[in-house]
């Protein structure tokens, strides 16, 4: 499905992304872990588009998509949720949803119809609302929304384009334990079919929902294979975590 | 998102009823007035789309209306096209240079927009100012009206004429709020508030900028050409910068992103030029402060102070009801 091959990324003289190289096949849930500054926001940015390898290729379906441009990439079925909330402020919660899915479905190059108001578009809100429990914050306006509810509606953003492969960066990042956990409930119970890519520090997150692991550090994938493998890994408890054990 | 909310379709439908009054009780200053406000309202209308709903401030509107002039007089006196054809011609003309500045300027943000746009306004200004071809500095005279004495209506007259740029006025409105209601309106108004995440989401950001800078372009066209048919002639500075700058002045008087504060603006500025103007010469002065005013109250414009201030008091008396109610203490 996504086959990222020897890429590359430098910032000057500092080497990000060091020759990462893996494979995701279709309904497969990777979550890539690293401790901060291994470069994982890089790699989601080269995998999104919003920057360009200096080496390597991805290939989505087998179609090459290194040089395709971010709205291309997305359209082809690649969507993503940011670190830092990346939202319609001055919209409501239905709205942020309308917009997406509009976009997703090509409503929004109509000059005659109304986007929001077509049936497959209110549809879909009202899908991804309901999975993603914001369907009580559907009229608020999302500047005076909670911050976990606007990281539910990060994802719920990414969710509603339909997309086929979804990147998430640290989807918990800033939640507390019991919206947390309702996380990993939801990512659980998406359809099997999709496939998603997850940047996570929660290591209940990543040993729930990960069919396989692979950690970054200093750019390079130091680790790649199933979650017990990664559990049971002196390498990774050395240079990642000292409490894995207890995870 | 773009919303007609009752507020602002009862003062749509009160700045029509006033137009339509003034246009048969006024005099001939009067339907003059009325004539230059509603073609400065259809300027407005086009800028606010796009500064106001699109977050692209421009400074080349007043050189598109400028340009649909002079498409207009051109397809008249060059190529013979009948009247309603050069104003169609002129629109279309106007709409595809519109189209080709937003795809430009699509990647520019801010101040670079600004100033790209006003790079466009100049080259504009300083081809038709320069150019025998165009007229230079002397213009163009003889610019007809079109006849629909077929109808037993005679354009030459002011009130006829005020009446015909009414009705074009109403037209652009329900065109403007169509295309701001429809799916591309919608994109432009994210675009403006989060431009990544929408490119993030599948937009192709520079074409959705691009059709609506085009159909911006075609309504400022469409003011040029009822600016020539006004007077009958036109000159460069109808192209020049300082046009540009007014209509952003009357979009922020009136308010930015409002839909109806333009219009209110355009009103309000016209009858300012011709009340403060015939006491002094210095009623820039009096406009300058009254934006100052207008812009240091963060109140988005004279119809953002309105609506802000009735939201307020929605809100107090909202609260107010939901209060528990208190039984009064015993003295």
């Amino acid at each position: 499905m996504l086959d990222v091959r020897n890429l590359d990324k430098s910032f000057g003289a500092i080497h990000v992304t060091r020759d990462v190289s893996f494979r995701l096949d279709k309904g497969e849930r990777r979550v890539i872990l690293g401790p901060n500054g291994a470069g994982k926001t890089t790699l989601f940015n080269l995998l999104a588009g919003e920057i360009a390898p200096d080496a390597g290729r991805i290939l989505l379906d087998g179609r090459d998509i290194t040089a395709a441009p971010v709205a291309e990439r997305a359209r082809l079925g690649l969507a993503r949720s940011y670190q830092k909330n990346t939202l319609f402020d001055g919209l409501t919660v239905a709205e942020n949803l309308g917009l997406a899915a509009a976009v997703a479905s090509g409503a929004t190059r109509s000059i005659l119809r109304d986007a929001l108001a077509a049936p497959a578009v209110r549809e879909t809100v009202s899908e991804v609302a309901a999975r993603l429990h914001l369907t009580p914050h559907l009229g608020a306006q999302v500047s005076a929304v909670s911050y976990g509810v606007r990281r539910q509606l990060e994802v719920g953003l990414a969710l509603a384009t339909r997309p086929r492969v979804i990147l998430l960066d640290e989807p918990t990042s800033g939640i507390g334990p019991e919206m947390a956990h309702g996380f990993h409930h939801m990512l659980s119970s998406l359809p099997r079919d999709l496939t998603l890519l997850i940047v996570e520090h929660d290591m209940d997150l990543a040993f729930d929902v990960a069919d396989r692991i692979t950690v970054l550090n200093y750019g390079e994938v130091v680790f790649d294979g199933a979650p017990d493998d990664a559990r049971n890994s002196a390498l990774l408890r050395d240079i990642y975590l000292g409490s894995w054990e207890n995870a | 998102m773009f919303h007609l909310s009752p507020l602002r379709l009862g003062t749509l439908a009160l700045l029509f009823a006033g137009a339509l009054f003034s246009a048969f009780a006024s005099g001939y200053a009067g339907l003059e007035i009325l004539t230059e406000i509603l073609i400065l309202a259809i300027l407005v209308i086009a800028l606010d789309m796009v500064a106001g709903f699109g977050g692209m401030v421009s400074l080349c509107h007043g050189a598109l209306m400028g340009a649909g002039a002079y498409a207009f007089a051109m397809a008249g006196m060059s190529l013979g096209l009948p009247v309603w054809a050069a104003m169609l011609f002129a629109v279309l003309f106007t709409g595809a240079v519109g189209w080709i500045i937003g795809a430009i300027c699509a990647g520019s943000h801010g101040i670079y927009f600004i100033m790209v746009t006003l790079a466009f306004g100049q080259m504009g200004y300083a081809l038709v100012f320069e150019s025998p071809f165009f007229g230079g500095d002397d213009g163009l005279a003889g610019l007809a009206r079109p006849d629909l004495s077929a109808l037993g209506i005679d354009l030459n007259r002011s009130r006829a004429f005020a009446l015909y740029c009414l009705a074009a006025l109403v037209l652009v409105a329900l065109a403007a709020a169509q295309i701001l209601r429809s799916g591309l309106g919608r994109a432009l108004v994210g675009i403006r508030d989060n431009e990544r995440r929408m490119r993030a989401l599948g937009l192709t950001v520079w074409r959705t900028k691009a059709h609506l800078f085009g159909l911006s372009g075609m309504i400022a066209g469409l003011a040029g050409v009822l600016a020539a048919q006004h007077v009958m002639y036109i000159s460069p500075g109808l192209m020049a910068w300082t046009v540009s700058g007014e209509a952003l002045v009357v979009v922020i008087l009136g308010g930015l992103g409002t839909f109806v504060g333009p219009i209110l603006g355009a009103a309000a500025f016209v009858v300012l030029r011709h009340e403060i103007g015939a006491l002094t010469p210095y009623w820039h002065l009096v406009v300058g402060l009254i934006l100052i005013a207008v812009v240091m109250s963060r109140a988005n414009g004279l119809f953002g102070f309105v609506e802000g201030r009735l939201a307020r008091l929605a809100a107090r008396r909202t609260a107010k009801a939901d209060a528990p109610h208190r039984e009064p203490r015993d003295a």
